[in-house]
């Protein structure tokens, strides 16, 4: 159950009275998320009480690094504090928000490690900073430089990229070099995306398939960084160059540059998970994204897995789920076949 | 001494080259003069940081945004802010 459209009256209510304990605990969990400051204190009580299911709720810190380029910086916001004004610091807070809920609701996972580690982000890094990364404790995210990037904290799809980076870390950990890196890349994008499309409540032939889409400034000539639907077509522009992802193995780079590609060969097996997604159908989180979590989190993977060794790996998450002759299985199947990873 | 810098990984993965020759630029004659590539750790492997390859005259090393500093990080954003 998702509670977004439920008023936060009803939502207390549910999160006193309700019968069933995973109910009230979700409904808790929805007002942390999305409601003021003054909701969740008069909810204080209850909430302290040992949750009765077990849901989650996050725990999130934003700081400021005031420009300089040292971390975390001074704390800006605290779980439960309310608004501090600074657009970005908000922003990032909200995105933690959504982004915690992605994958409790889609998985059941609590937060990055799936023990409700404390998700901390800071803002306003560096002097005009163009990026945004995962440093392997905490989320940074740079102002932009305002002429060919904007806010980095502005797409949700960015902070949902950056903490699947620390999921990933959590689980199997993939060696960010060569075609695992490649991988680590691609399941960033997967789920920063899939997290987006939740929040939009898409469909996969609903969704843009973009990553980063409002990150470049206006007069770029550009839709966004990648497309996971059309790898290569996401801009062309003087100042940028071009979008040089691949989006098959026809057309892999080989480049000691970006730890091996990372960067530019993860259009391929982005693009593999678009079709399998679209052959699928409906919420892509629900079956092609939890063949990916699957495969991601159960423990089977080896840390320099390559394109083919993942490829069979989610067929047989897909296998397991669903049954070797499934729809599900044969549209993954399909999908590797598309960007020439398997015959 | 040629200089060539390339900036390449960033959430965006776009790719940064900047050149510069020291005979005409005296500023980077004096930043060459203090930096020691040997002396250079090796990059982390961090998703997303910025990856930075230098080659000052064939000699070449390759360093992560959070190792930068110093005379090196200088030297990068002076050839950078050349970039084609």
């Amino acid at each position: 159950m998702r509670c977004h459209i439920v008023p936060p009256h009803m939502l207390e209510r549910i999160a006193r009275n309700a019968d069933d304990p995973a109910l009230r605990a979700r409904a808790r969990r929805t007002l942390a998320l999305t409601s003021a400051h003054a909701t969740e204190r008069r909810l204080a009580a209850p909430a302290a009480a040992p949750a009765p299911s077990g849901a989650a709720v996050p725990n999130r810190m934003i700081a400021d690094a005031g420009h300089k380029e040292r971390l975390p910086g001074t704390t800006a916001r605290a779980e439960g504090a309310a608004a501090t004004g600074d657009t970005s610091c908000d922003q990032a807070y909200d995105w933690l928000g959504a982004t915690f809920e992605f994958y409790e609701t889609a998985y059941g996972r609590n937060s990055i490690d799936g023990a409700g580690l404390k998700m901390i982000s800071t803002v306003h890094y560096g002097e005009r900073y163009d990026n945004a990364f995962w440093n392997g404790e905490q989320m940074v995210y740079g102002d932009g430089d305002g002429t060919i990037f904007t806010d980095f904290t502005g797409p949700l799809d960015v902070t949902g990229h950056e903490l699947t980076h620390g999921v990933t870390q959590y689980t199997a950990n993939l060696d960010y070099s060569g075609q695992s890196g490649a991988l680590n890349e691609s399941l960033s994008d997967v789920f920063g995306s899939l997290i987006k499309q939740m929040h939009l409540g898409q469909t996969a032939d609903q969704a843009d398939w973009l990553i980063g889409q409002g990150l470049l400034a206006p007069g770029v000539n550009g839709v966004a960084l990648r497309s996971m639907k059309e790898p290569g077509t996401a801009y062309d522009d003087p100042q940028l160059g071009k979008d040089p992802q691949p989006a098959d193995m026809s057309g892999y780079v080989r480049t000691y540059e970006d730890n091996g590609g990372v960067h530019i060969n993860s259009g391929i097996p982005n693009r593999a998970f678009y079709l399998a997604a679209v052959a699928i159908g409906g919420h892509a989180w629900e079956k092609a994204g939890r063949v990916w979590y699957e495969t991601l989190t159960g423990g089977s993977l080896a840390s320099a897995v390559d394109f083919v060794g993942f490829a069979a790996a989610t067929v047989q998450t897909a296998t397991r789920l669903y049954g070797a002759d499934s729809a599900e299985t044969t549209a993954v199947a399909d999908a590797w076949k598309g960007v020439g990873v398997s015959q | 001494m040629k200089v060539t810098v390339v900036r390449s990984g960033g959430f965006a993965g776009i790719r940064r080259r900047g050149e510069a020759d020291s005979a005409s630029d005296p500023m980077l004659a004096r930043l060459v003069g203090r930096v020691d590539l040997g002396s250079v750790p090796p990059p982390g492997r961090i998703p997303d940081q910025f990856v930075y390859d230098i080659d000052i005259d064939g000699r070449r090393t390759t360093v992560g945004e959070a190792q930068l500093n110093g005379p090196l990080r200088e030297l990068v954003h002076h050839v950078l802010g050349h970039a084609e």
